[in-house]
């Protein structure tokens, strides 16, 4: 029985501006759990035998995780701890009503490292699942307790998990706005950018590695990108007029824009690095919000070109343009899904903002929220949830909604209004 | 002294020079002013006017706008309309099929046609082609759903099933625009299989391309056999009505 | 003529005013924390302390219709209403008569919907303004029109007091010697 192990170093990004930001901690997102799926996987973690501290961490990051999903739900261990080779009593854990068992084990590895070693078993069927180990520096297990949820979650749903993705939101606190980076569960934030003017619209690169984003530093619209790992930026598009809206090609090579520079606001793409500027649209009216369709083609954006806001869809070098809402007279901010299935647009119903999904084959529109001020939707690498802005209480939190409507969760930040999310990529 | 009151009469007679200059400037001056405000007030009255037709363009632009929408949204309406109506149609026609097919196989049975009847190599296998074919149509690919129809025809000629797919090759060529080939088509729906449920729609169809063809003794005629030769079927009912219009 | 000379003046005596430029972002630059420390931080400009920007009397002087430099819009509405015809026309009139002088135009809409179809719709209202003053004769080259959008709220109130406030477009000037409000 060889644990059939993969040994993964994580490679961690330093942020700079990390030092800068002692006095922002209060700015921690917070997560609740308003909502859960109809059946949820009956799951029990036990504890991991090995350094305590380490375990507890992993762990309890582990069951967080899963319970976060509202696709599981926790099966008490009962403070037992099994490494990933002890026997397992799967009639004794199915009588107790736990479908799967995760077990393991937590070592030291004599350059300090930690290293976290588990597998996951079908009580049902009485079979491992597999297992893999992590090594990771000792300030990072949190990220190990990441790496092995997505593996349960995995292998338990037939879906890639995204425990261990960040997210990226701006925070608007004592007039001043920080674009921040946190893990997907509001853990282990850090400000990429603290800025007295307003900063909106963070898109990650499809490599994760870099930020496109909107700042009015300049007393007015402008595009930058903005490495995370050394804190370098650059402007993409400071043209004279407005410059806003970016949206990542899929291949990271390009981004689409809204520029004013020839009237109206319009959509252009743009390489990376600020050369290579085309036009994609020619209409009388507005045209922005611009998303590429996953497989880069075509691109989904908001147009008024009809009289009122609506979502349309383009050849990704501009041609004729396909309207793809039509029920009521707002709809706005188009997000495609990653697995190309589905769109999130916000949707105007009887003087509320919605956040409403298309299914694309069959054109049916399902409103999935039920708040009133809905804004900035981003989907789950996976396509699963959907990160929007929203209002409660008169204060701007986050709320992730499943793409069906049922799994609902809520990030608040302590000391201020949270706003434009941004999911980023599957962790590389 | 003499130089004296000479010197005060050129001083009295400059400033009395002067004084007459000044008070041409001063008149000047006011007509300038004048001839400003008045510029001035064609400038307001010029600009008041540019603004306003910058403003009615604007308004025209929306309105085209909200036209473009409409007409968006009637479009859409229109093309989910004419869906609904053919989904509605192929879903009664396969519901139809069902009794249709009975029928014609009972026919098959009877001692006069027993001789011809060959017998269907997989009739699994001929309702699947069908069925492809009418996928096919149903997806508004035409011109493979005819393809698919008229090899089905040819290589099931006494399927229970031929005369439909002879009716939708019909109807795939008339979808294509193309109502000499649909004529056609559906005249061998009723000579060939002029017993089958699918011969009075046949006539139909015959008559509507007979019109569009701007035929309209052949159309009259094509109505009027409807009902003569199946005067129960709901086909003639139709050709009744349509008849009367004329 | 001498409307140019006033703001000459003026500029030469009015030193050591707000505006310290932005740090360069050239590629590769590291960003510094722009948390408002007075070495780094972004230089505020803020609407209400222009006082000391260096433009000519007219133009600020609260008796003069020059110094009002703000067009309110109806809701949904883009165009530039009646009553603002005279305002634009004056701004017009001044630009003309002072090709140094440029105008940053600032579109503004209300809180409610999307930030960036705000974004554009506050665009159409600076680019309605622009429109305007092109119209009467003022050159493309003279004026920038930008939007600031939903994030700039002039009243931060939630209700139709407040967005009427904020459905907006504001004039800023910049003389040729490059001083003023933006």
């Amino acid at each position: 029985m060889k644990m059939n192990a993969m040994s993964l170093f994580f490679r961690f990004i330093f942020l700079p501006f990390f030092l800068l930001t002692a006095g922002f901690a209060q700015a921690q997102l917070s997560i609740e759990i308003t909502g859960a799926g109809a059946n949820r996987i009956p799951v029990t973690i036990v504890d991991f035998p090995g350094d305590p501290a380490a375990s507890r961490v992993i762990t309890s990051t582990v069951r967080a995780d899963l319970e976060r999903s509202g696709l599981f739900k926790l099966v008490d261990h009962n403070g037992l701890a099994l490494d990933e080779n002890a026997p397992i009593n799967h009639a004794d854990w199915k009588g107790r009503g736990a479908d799967a068992l995760a077990a393991g084990s937590i070592a030291r590895s004599a350059d300090g490292r930690m290293e976290a070693r588990f597998r996951l078993y079908d009580t049902q069927k009485g079979v491992s699942l597999g297992g893999a180990a992590y090594v990771t520096n000792a300030t990072q297990l949190r990220a190990a307790g990441h790496r092995i949820a997505d593996f349960i979650y995995e292998k338990l749903t037939g879906e890639k998990g995204v425990f261990s993705t960040r997210i990226a939101y701006v925070v608007k606190a004592r007039g001043q706005f920080l674009l921040q980076i946190a893990d997907s569960d509001g853990q282990n934030a850090a400000t990429a950018l603290t800025s007295t003017e307003p900063i909106i619209s963070p898109v990650w690169s499809p490599d994760g590695g870099r930020l496109a984003y909107v700042s009015f530093e300049k007393k007015k619209p402008v595009i930058y990108v903005h490495s995370l790992a050394s804190g370098q930026r650059h402007i993409v598009a400071n043209f004279k007029g407005s410059n806003s809206a970016p949206g990542w090609s899929p291949d990271g090579r390009k981004l689409a824009v809204v520029l004013s520079k020839d009237g109206f606001s319009q959509l252009y793409s743009v390489n990376a690095d600020g050369s290579g500027l085309q036009r994609i649209t020619q209409s009388s009216g507005i045209d922005t919000e611009p998303r590429y369709s996953a497989d880069g083609g075509t691109i989904y954006f908001t147009s008024d070109r009809g009289g009122s806001p609506q979502v349309y869809q383009i050849g990704a070098n501009g041609g004729d343009a396909r309207r793809v809402t039509y029920e009521g007279s707002y709809n706005v901010s188009p997000r495609p899904s990653p697995d190309g299935k589905s769109l999130a647009f916000i949707s105007r119903r009887e003087g509320r903002f919605q956040l409403a999904v298309m299914d694309l084959a069959s054109r049916q529109v399902q409103v999935v929220s039920d708040s009133n001020k809905d804004e900035s939707p981003s989907f789950a690498p996976n396509s699963r949830m959907i990160l929007i802005a929203t209002e409660v209480g008169g204060r701007g939190v986050l709320s992730a909604v499943s793409s069906d409507g049922r799994i609902k969760q809520r990030l608040t930040v302590a000391a201020g209004d949270v706003r434009e999310p941004a999911w980023g990529p599957y962790f590389q | 002294m003499r130089p004296v009151r000479i010197a005060l009469l050129i001083a009295a007679l400059g400033s009395v020079q002067a004084h007459a200059g000044v008070f041409d400037d001063d008149e000047a001056r006011r007509q300038i002013i004048d001839l400003r405000v008045k510029s001035e007030a064609r400038f307001d009255q010029q600009a008041k006017g540019q603004l306003d037709l910058a403003n009615q363009i604007q308004r025209q632009a929306d309105e085209i706008s909200r036209l473009r929408g409409q007409i968006e949204t009637l479009n859409y309406e229109l093309e989910t309309a004419k869906k609904r109506q053919q989904d509605f149609y192929l879903d009664l026609d396969t519901r139809l099929r069902k009794f249709e097919t009975a029928e014609s196989t009972n026919a098959a049975v009877n001692p006069e046609n027993g001789a011809n009847s060959k017998p269907a190599s997989d009739p699994a296998k001929e309702g699947q082609e069908y069925e492809a074919a009418l996928n096919q149509f149903k997806a508004g690919k035409y011109k493979e759903a005819a393809a698919g129809f008229g090899a089905f025809v040819q290589k099931y000629p006494a399927s229970s099933l031929a005369p439909n797919a002879q009716y939708w090759l019909g109807n795939a060529w008339y979808a294509q625009r193309d109502c000499k080939r649909a004529i056609e088509a559906q005249s061998v729906v009723t000579t060939k299989y002029a017993d089958s449920a699918k011969a009075p729609d046949a006539w139909l169809a015959i008559a509507t391309c007979q019109q569009e063809l701007g035929n309209p003794t052949g159309t009259k005629r094509s109505l009027e056999t409807v009902i003569a030769k199946y005067p129960t079927a709901p086909a003639a009912e139709t050709a009744r009505e349509r008849l009367k219009k004329k | 003529m001498k409307k140019l000379l006033i703001p000459a003046l003026l500029a030469a005596l009015l030193v050591g005013c707000s505006t310290t430029p932005l740090p360069e972002d050239s590629n590769g630059a590291p960003v510094e924390s722009r948390s408002g420390s007075s070495s780094t931080g972004v230089a505020p400009v803020t609407a209400g302390g222009l006082d000391a920007s260096g433009l000519p009397r007219e133009l600020t002087d609260p008796k003069s219709k020059l110094s009002q430099r703000s067009i309110y819009f109806d809701l949904d509405s883009y165009e530039v209403k009646g009553d603002y015809k005279d305002l634009v026309a004056s701004h017009a009139k001044y630009l003309v008569a002072n090709k140094g002088f440029k105008v940053l135009l600032q579109g503004n809409t209300d809180e409610r919907g999307s930030r960036e179809y705000n974004l554009a719709l506050g665009q159409k209202r600076a680019e309605a303004v622009k429109r305007s003053l092109t119209l009467l004769g003022v050159t493309e080259a003279q004026i920038e029109s930008v939007s600031l959008g939903e994030e700039k709220p002039k009243d931060a109130g939630h209700d139709e007091a407040a967005w009427s406030q904020n459905r907006r477009a504001d004039i800023l000037y910049k003389a040729a010697d490059g001083r003023g409000e933006f």
